[in-house]
């Protein structure tokens, strides 16, 4: 039962630094819009790219 | 009365020091959220790790699989295409909640399915998957062994005698043994044997352009066409490559946890799992190709010689067991982690046997499996190919990449992802849709497909259909009956 409390307690402790991140803004190296163009683009050059080559 | 209180302080730092490292280890294991200082791998550090991952001998399998239905030109193209469209679906599903909040894949999947409903995903799609590999790899084991005993008495291979069946029984039994003496050996045999089969994929495409110029390989046939429409078997050649990308979706969100942040989650999926992985398929591809068989174990024997071929075929094998410790240990850790009390209750070798009874059934009783492995990992898609869907429509459409920790871990029963009875319909039914437009454009069995396949495969609408089904019916639906925190 104490073991459980003491678990609730440092879930509880992790959720807030989470929380406190997350409304100060804080999260590094997240993902932006320059990383999804980035992401769309290479997919979209290698499935165009190798459609032409091998179809 | 200094020394007492000294005593007493240290005593206490060491006691505060012991449960710091004990709710650590349990973060680890995905009980609680990993926190951003205790996340160690950087983009190379995950590029490695995955990397070894993707790098295994069932690679060789898919890509001479790829070679059943198209020649090596083409095949390139399909593996290359299939692969990073999957791969960057699935990682994008998975990887940067992980990496956001270091939250394990499944307690993610509460949000999404519900605290029961995820655990019904996780038997679907780890579970059943895994024991497919398992009996595949098994098999794979006893074909090299039984090539390895032929070559060296000058005998003919049987593939699906009754040596290979031993053999592959015995893979399991030894794998079952190995796990179930704890992961250490198993980390040790990963440090060995993926930078050896990099060696060994170099040298064997060596070995074949030593045979013909990449212009020659380029230029044959296929070895078994099922359709005289070559954009047909194209599509198709695409179709097993996106979901041997999609097959990625159980694995790699737990992997990226451990990563800093949402970058390093997600940009070393590209580099590592797609660029080792394709190429392990096109080494696979150009050497079934050229020596007119689709099977490893057989194509290594005819390109290297006696001598070479019973390293390669004993470094195969060795290799095949690696790969399937790896995969069992990983899901029985798993499904301790969703499993109810009394599935954890059960004794790690016992859960862990258990788990091999149906592999073993399958090498015994279903061999045949092997030669139509692909059929059973494009199942897998049709249920993977809309899990990456609906993963993409929750966390960034519904939620706008937001999850709550608090109500992730705490107790389920009456909270917020209780759904319907710890699952959510709306959910589940998306992941029915999902799989049955899947199976609708494209029979993975019989190889039947309607018309429009042969432009948009049947992995993409699938994602597509189950993530456009569980957006509108999530915001019809879901926030008026206070289900699952949708903002």
């Amino acid at each position: 039962m104490e073991n459980d409390i003491a678990w609730q307690n440092e879930l509880g402790r992790r959720a807030r630094i989470y929380e406190d991140i997350e409304t100060g803004h804080r999260f590094e190296g997240t993902m932006t819009v320059i990383d999804y163009a980035g992401m769309a683009a290479l997919m979209l050059v290698l499935v165009l790219g190798f459609w032409i080559w091998g179809a | 009365m200094t020394d007492h209180v000294a005593t007493g302080g240290l005593a206490a730092a060491e006691i505060q020091g012991q449960e710091a490292s004990a709710n650590r280890a349990a973060a680890e294991r995905g009980d609680a959220p990993l926190l951003p200082s205790e996340r160690l791998w950087g983009f190379w550090e995950f590029t490695y790790a995955n990397s070894a991952l993707a790098i295994a001998t069932w690679a060789f399998l898919i890509g001479g699989a790829v070679g059943l239905f198209v020649g090596p030109k083409e095949g390139i193209a399909a593996i290359i295409i299939g692969n990073i469209v999957g791969v960057v679906l699935t990682a994008l599903s998975t990887t940067p909640l992980a990496g956001r909040y270091g939250i394990e894949q499944f307690v993610a999947l509460r949000s999404q399915f519900g605290y029961n409903g995820s655990r019904l995903v996780y038997i679907l799609a780890v579970v059943v998957l895994t024991m497919g590999w398992l009996a595949v790899l098994a098999m794979m084991f006893g074909r090299s062994i039984d090539g390895l005993t032929a070559l060296s008495a000058g005998e003919a291979a049987n593939p699906t005698g009754i040596k290979m069946i031993i053999a592959a029984v015995g893979a399991i039994l030894v794998t079952w043994f190995i796990v179930a003496k704890g992961p250490t050996s198993i980390k040790f045999f990963n440090m060995v044997v993926s930078p050896a089969l990099v060696i060994l994929m170099i040298v064997m495409l060596y070995l074949i352009l030593q045979h013909r110029s990449f212009s020659e390989l380029l230029a044959m046939p296929a070895l078994s066409p099922p359709f005289e429409d070559n954009t047909l078997n194209f599509i198709i050649a695409i179709e097993v490559n996106l979901a041997a990308g999609f097959s990625w979706w159980p694995y790699i969100g737990n992997l990226a946890r451990l990563t800093k942040n949402e970058r390093t989650a997600f940009w070393p999926n590209v580099v590592g799992i797609f660029g080792a992985a394709a190429l392990g398929e096109i080494v696979g591809l150009l050497a079934a190709v050229a020596l007119g068989d689709s099977d490893p174990t057989i194509w290594m024997t005819k390109i290297a010689g006696p001598i070479i071929g019973i390293i390669a075929l004993l470094f195969v094998a060795f290799a095949n067991m690696t790969s399937m410790a790896n995969i069992l240990y990983t899901s029985i850790v798993g499904l301790r982690q969703v499993g109810t009390a009394s599935i954890r209750a059960i004794s790690w070798g016992a859960i862990l046997f258990l788990f091999c009874v149906i592999p073993l059934g399958l090498v015994v009783f279903y061999p045949q499996m092997y030669d139509g492995f692909f059929i059973f990992l494009v199942w897998t898609s049709a249920l993977n190919s809309a899990l990456a869907g609906i993963g993409i429509a929750d966390y960034f459409f519904l939620r706008g990449q937001k999850l709550d920790m608090r109500s992730l871990h705490a107790p389920q029963e009456n909270g917020p992802y209780r759904f319907w009875g710890g699952f959510n319909p709306i959910g589940l039914f998306a992941l029915a849709v999902g799989f049955g437009v899947y199976v609708l454009v494209f029979n993975p069995q019989t190889l039947e497909s309607l018309p429009i396949f042969k432009y948009i495969t049947a992995s993409v609408p699938s994602c597509l259909a189950a993530g456009t089904v569980h957006y509108v019916l999530t915001r019809l639906f879901a926030r008026g009956r206070g289900w699952g925190l949708y903002p």
